[in-house]
């Protein structure tokens, strides 16, 4: 049952994936990535990271993906389908990404990944929130400050041509 | 439950910068004279600086999260110098591009606070988001000049280019954390022997390593990932690109002498793969750099060259060749910074970019300017007895050391090649006549004579008086786990 559940999440990630990058219309794009974001959330349900899977759901769905359409309806010039699909670099990319392709696929495929034995812990949540209070008080607190950057900088670009 | 022991005086240096930049914000509302702003955001990077100087290196602090060991007390105050000089020489100048001088100021201290994060993170978490920070503080800065569309330019590519560079660091971050099942560098160094054996088909902590040089080289500037680098520091505003050319290098170079020296006990691999970016880095920066007539690209493509010279030390993989290393990021903060700062004071209020004919005749008119530049000039080159030439020669002597004899020959080669262009700038200012349309620029004020002489005198003590410096490097080093 979980593998059939997992190569169900696995083709509606993947073939979703695809129609993201061929789909002409950005629009239709940026809602297919939100059929990514859904299955890649079903894959962490299947690996017992409930709490992650609401993340992503919030977050990438909730979040990033409607950014994304807003930035794409306010943009106009990106909505063309008549611009040109490649330029003349992309035979060197396809073969660079066609090589990084095969390095991590062998990677993936070939190590023996040292596996963690055991149920998932059932308070993964509480533990997660204690560990940022924790050990990762710091990255924690210093990607607060990372906010603030980002924040400031949009406005800062955001503003009236002077 | 218990609550991890808090020792703060680690990160006092960045509490420092981070409420100062808040402070700022918040005075830019009421302060109507702006310069104020400027002036109390050198102060606060002079605080975090004695911050520095009063703290003496410690044992890890929040749960192996951060370090301020030798070596990060060291480039810690060797960024925040490089950001006192940075905003020192801002102040008179940066109402020419910018009316929003308070986020300005508040984004530079930002910029510092994440560099300073990085040179003493200790663990693959806290790199990351260090990182982010001042990528994302630089990228808005090289975009502040609204009235340049090539700084707008500048900002666009910096950012579509390194958020694609910060992918490929956390893939590396990633597979190094499959690999050794950790992301703390204190807890790799000392579990990495026997889970890298255990492995049957492990080559997933070279790759890693190799996606991380990836993500880094980008940063500092390496060639095959340099290719935003002249773009960027020519759009940029001049201070800017002053304070992005050494503060990253420095940060992003502390950072991977850390996470080198924690992978240490394995076979290193990757000394290879970085004494074959040396190369490469060295080469095509020097070349490229001859044909530039801009002397902002010209400095771009000096700078990737010197990440050359600073990768040779670390590809020798011993103490020498990381004390060069370190010894070269101080020694290039004041050059170089020194360098961009003479471009600012030649440079007319409504430009952003100076070409070598500006500077004809330029000893004629402005004699302590041309000097000046031709002291930053001969010390890039690596003349005696000036700072760049000591950097060189440690560097050098750290890849022979390591039996890279060859690595170094190219290295001496390079420095020739170099030794063209820097030359080429001072025969420009002292033996040409200066152009028919050599309009005056203003004259400098002396917020920006003083960055320029005390960038001067720094470069000239660093090569003559080299005791307490080289005391504190050596110190740094020893601390670090390397063969």
């Amino acid at each position: 049952m979980q593998h059939v559940m997992f190569f169900l999440f696995a083709i509606i990630t993947l073939g979703a994936a695809i129609m993201v990058v061929t789909t002409r219309n950005l629009l239709r794009s940026a809602l297919w990535l939100i059929l990514v974001f859904f299955g890649i959330a079903g894959i962490f349900v299947l690996l017992n990271a409930e709490f992650l899977a609401v993340v992503q759901i919030l977050v990438y769905v909730g979040a990033i993906a409607t950014l994304i359409i807003f930035a794409v309806m306010l943009t106009r010039q990106v909505m063309d389908p008549k611009q040109p699909r490649f330029n003349d670099q992309a035979r060197v990319v396809a073969g660079f990404a066609t090589l990084l392709f095969v390095v991590l696929a062998v990677i993936v495929t070939r190590v023996a990944w040292p596996v963690a034995i055991g149920a998932a812990p059932v308070d993964a949540i509480q533990q997660l929130g204690m560990d940022f209070v924790g050990p990762y008080a710091v990255p924690f607190e210093v990607a607060s400050v990372l906010l603030v950057v980002a924040m400031i900088g949009a406005i800062i670009i955001a503003r009236e041509h002077e | 439950m218990t609550f991890p022991t808090l020792n703060l005086p680690v990160i006092s240096p960045q509490i420092v910068l981070v409420v100062a930049a808040l402070v700022i914000l918040i005075a830019d509302l009421v302060i109507v004279q702006k310069r104020i702003l400027g002036w109390i955001s050198l102060v606060a990077a002079l605080g975090a600086l004695a911050t520095v100087f009063t703290y003496r290196p410690a044992s890890p602090a929040f749960q192996n999260m951060a370090l301020a060991d030798g070596l990060g007390l060291f480039t810690t105050a060797a960024v925040l110098i490089a950001a006192a000089l940075a905003l020192l020489l801002s102040v008179e100048r940066v109402a020419d591009f910018t009316r929003h001088a308070g986020a300005y100021y508040a984004l530079i201290l930002l910029a510092t606070a994440g560099m300073t994060a990085l040179t003493i993170a200790s663990d693959f978490m806290t790199i990351f988001v260090a990182i982010e920070i001042l990528s994302l503080a630089l990228y808005v800065l090289s975009g502040f000049n609204r009235r340049d569309a090539r700084s707008s330019e500048a900002a666009l590519k910096y950012f579509l280019l390194g958020a694609f560079a910060s992918g490929f660091l956390l893939y590396g971050i990633a597979l190094i954390y499959g690999a050794t099942g950790t992301t703390n560098l204190a807890a790799i160094a000392q579990g990495i022997a026997p889970l890298s054996v255990s492995l049957p088909f492990a080559p997933l902590l070279p790759l890693g390593v190799g996606l991380l040089l990836v993500g880094l080289g980008f940063k500092v500037a390496l060639v095959p990932f340099h290719m935003w680098t002249p773009d960027v520091y020519q759009g940029a505003p001049t201070p800017v690109t002053a304070f992005m050319s050494v503060g990253t290098k420095t940060a992003s170079f502390a950072a991977l002498i850390r996470v080198l020296a924690a992978l240490g006990s394995h076979d290193r691999p990757w000394l290879l793969a970085l004494a074959g970016l040396a190369v490469l880095t060295m080469t095509l920066g020097n070349l490229a750099a001859l044909r530039q007539t801009s002397l902002k690209r010209m400095l771009a493509y000096s700078s990737i060259a010197h990440a050359g010279y600073i990768v040779t030390g670390l590809a020798a993989g011993n103490p020498r060749g990381a004390e060069g290393a370190l010894y070269y990021l101080l020694a290039y903060t004041f050059m170089n910074l020194g360098a961009f700062a003479v471009l600012l004071a030649v440079q007319r209020r409504e430009e952003n970019d100076v070409s070598v004919e500006r500077l004809h005749g330029l000893a004629a008119r402005q004699p302590v300017l041309a000097v000046l530049m031709a002291l930053f000039m001969f010390s890039l080159a690596g003349i005696p007895p000036l700072a760049g030439f000591f950097a060189k020669l440690y560097v050098f002597s750290g890849a022979v050391e390591a039996g890279l004899a060859w690595l170094a020959i190219v290295g001496v080669i390079n420095s020739a090649i170099g030794a063209y262009y820097y030359l080429r700038v001072t025969v420009a200012m002292f033996m040409s006549e200066p152009a028919a349309d050599a309009a005056e620029a203003p004259k400098p004020g002396w917020p920006v004579m003083a960055t320029i002489a005390i960038a001067a005198l720094a470069t000239l003590l660093l090569g003559i008086w080299q005791f307490p410096w080289m005391q504190s490097i050596i110190q740094a080093v020893s601390t670090l786990a390397l063969r």
